[in-house]
């Protein structure tokens, strides 16, 4: 399955921009475990100042539409997450590599606490807007199916060993296959009703529906979310890595010991 | 082509040695669908409007419980890694797995809505609902079977099986139900039902298809 260096796949141009990319990306990953906490962290308390203080208090909905400032960077930090686990399950079935399964794990389990947030900061926002904490609206209804299928993604990889590379595979596999779903679902489930307010950021510039110190605060806040899925991601895979490596020493003590207790007996 | 055709040979015959595996699945069937008829009818009197989801919660539980032992007897007794150094292709191996798993289902579907028929007293053996029943079908075997290789590397796979198909089903749900309820003359909301479950089945098929290699690979 992997592809030869060189192989008409990556031609070497694009190898050598990738190259000179990771030259300039490199500092800033070496950096990351000095520069994300504090960076996190400021940013985070912006975007409650903001939410909480700096934007105006919308017209109809009132205080409790503050929450969408943590509401909407959620549920994008949950899908880009969710896109880390489908390159990264690629990469597993593709190079055979291991260390790309920790990354994958390490992403899903922050993509289901996103979507978890996002389900939970909607539920709280329905109840006085819509009147009721759930409803199966197309929105709702294939957020919570991403929310059960990473969730069965972290359940078999946890029931199987972490070393074990052909439960990657397969988790790889499922992987993909339900990152490919999520467009149908969410077709299938729009056909089969809608309640949800439309996206209004994406809108035309025209005719832009949130005011610029909304959008402001919604910026910032999309920054700070994103900033903790990156350290969290980054804590998650290193735990993982340690975790594996651990779990490898094991094996090789475990090894050296029944090898010792042979040698031990040979010699009395 | 004569190596695929011996593979497939080999599925039909452990279908019908193995029957005891997918009768089960069967009779589960028949349980679920006699349990769903007796609680309904004690809440509502209007049974026939839940008819189609009933029908197809049935189907899907029936299916995974069928399908997810596709490949445990070639695992068990070795079977499998002489498949994978034999010069076979792999998608002929989950092709015929598929093969005899719809051939099971398709029984146990059948009877199903024989039954059904009877508890419910509405004319459900028509070519009509059985063609959105046949369609279903291959759209969600093609998929529990490529999900039932996780094998017995798993602790817990008779609980992982569902919990794992299930969300990834929903589309197939939704319009299977829909497309059904169609056929019984029930309100379906006008959208091309037939058609999602179409492109849902032609999905199902191909991606299972093409990802099964990559976890048969040792």
């Amino acid at each position: 399955m992997s592809a030869a260096p060189g192989s008409p796949l990556q031609p070497g141009g694009a190898r050598r921009a990738a190259a000179g990319l990771w030259a300039l990306v490199r500092p800033v990953y070496d950096a990351r475990w000095t520069l994300l906490p504090p960076l996190t962290g400021a940013a985070m308390l912006a975007m409650l100042v903001g939410a909480v203080v700096v934007a105006p208090r919308e017209a109809i909905e009132g205080e409790v539409q503050r929450i969408f400032y943590i509401h909407v960077p959620s549920a994008i930090a949950a899908y880009l997450a969710f896109f880390v686990v489908f390159v990264a399950s690629i990469l597993v079935l593709w190079r055979g590599d291991m260390r790309f399964d920790a990354v994958a794990r390490a992403a899903a389990t922050v993509g289901v606490l996103f979507t978890a947030l996002t389900l939970a900061t909607g539920a709280i926002w329905g109840k006085p807007i819509w009147g009721t904490w759930w409803a199966w609206d197309a929105r709702l209804t294939s957020t919570l199916v991403l929310l059960l299928i990473y969730s069965g993604y972290l359940l078999a990889r946890s029931l199987s060993d972490s070393t074990d590379v052909r439960a990657a595979r397969y988790a790889a596999v499922f992987a993909i296959i339900g990152f490919v779903d999520i467009p149908i679902i969410n077709m299938s489930v729009r056909w089969w009703r809608t309640l949800h307010p439309d996206p209004i950021v994406t809108t035309l510039p025209g005719n832009q529906a949130l005011p610029d110190s909304m959008l402001l605060v919604l910026m910032i806040g999309m920054a700070a979310v994103t900033l903790l899925t990156l350290w969290l991601l980054s804590l998650r895979a290193e735990t993982e890595r340690i975790g594996v490596e651990a779990e490898e020493l094991r094996a090789q003590v475990d090894r050296l010991e029944a090898d010792g207790t042979r040698a031990g007996r040979g010699v009395a | 082509m004569s190596a695929a055709a011996a593979v497939l040979g080999k599925d039909l015959r452990l279908l019908w040695r193995q029957r005891a595996g997918w009768l089960s699945a069967a009779v589960f069937a028949a349980i679920s669908v006699l349990t769903y008829s007796f609680a309904l009818d004690l809440a509502t009197g209007e049974v026939r409007p839940l008819l189609p989801g009933v029908l197809w919660v049935t189907f899907l539980f029936a299916g995974i419980i069928a399908s997810g032992r596709s490949f445990a007897a070639e695992v068990e007794q070795g079977t499998f890694d002489a498949l994978m150094v034999a010069p076979v292709s792999r998608t002929a191996l989950y092709v015929a797995k598929v093969v005899s798993n719809l051939l099971a289902l398709l029984l146990i579907e059948l009877a199903v809505l024989l039954l059904a028929t009877i508890l419910f007293n509405t004319a459900l053996l028509t070519p009509e609902l059985i063609a959105i029943m046949a369609l279903g079908t291959v759209g969600y075997v093609s998929l529990t079977t490529l999900l039932s290789t996780l094998g017995s590397r798993v602790r817990s796979r008779e609980v992982l099986m569902p919990v794992l198909a299930l969300p990834l089903l929903v589309p197939l749900l939704i319009a299977a139900v829909r497309a059904t309820g169609g056929a019984l003359d029930l309100p379906t909301g006008g959208s091309p039902w037939l058609l999602l479950l179409a492109a849902f089945t032609v999905w199902s098929a191909v991606g299972s298809a093409l990802l099964f290699p990559m976890v048969a690979e040792q």
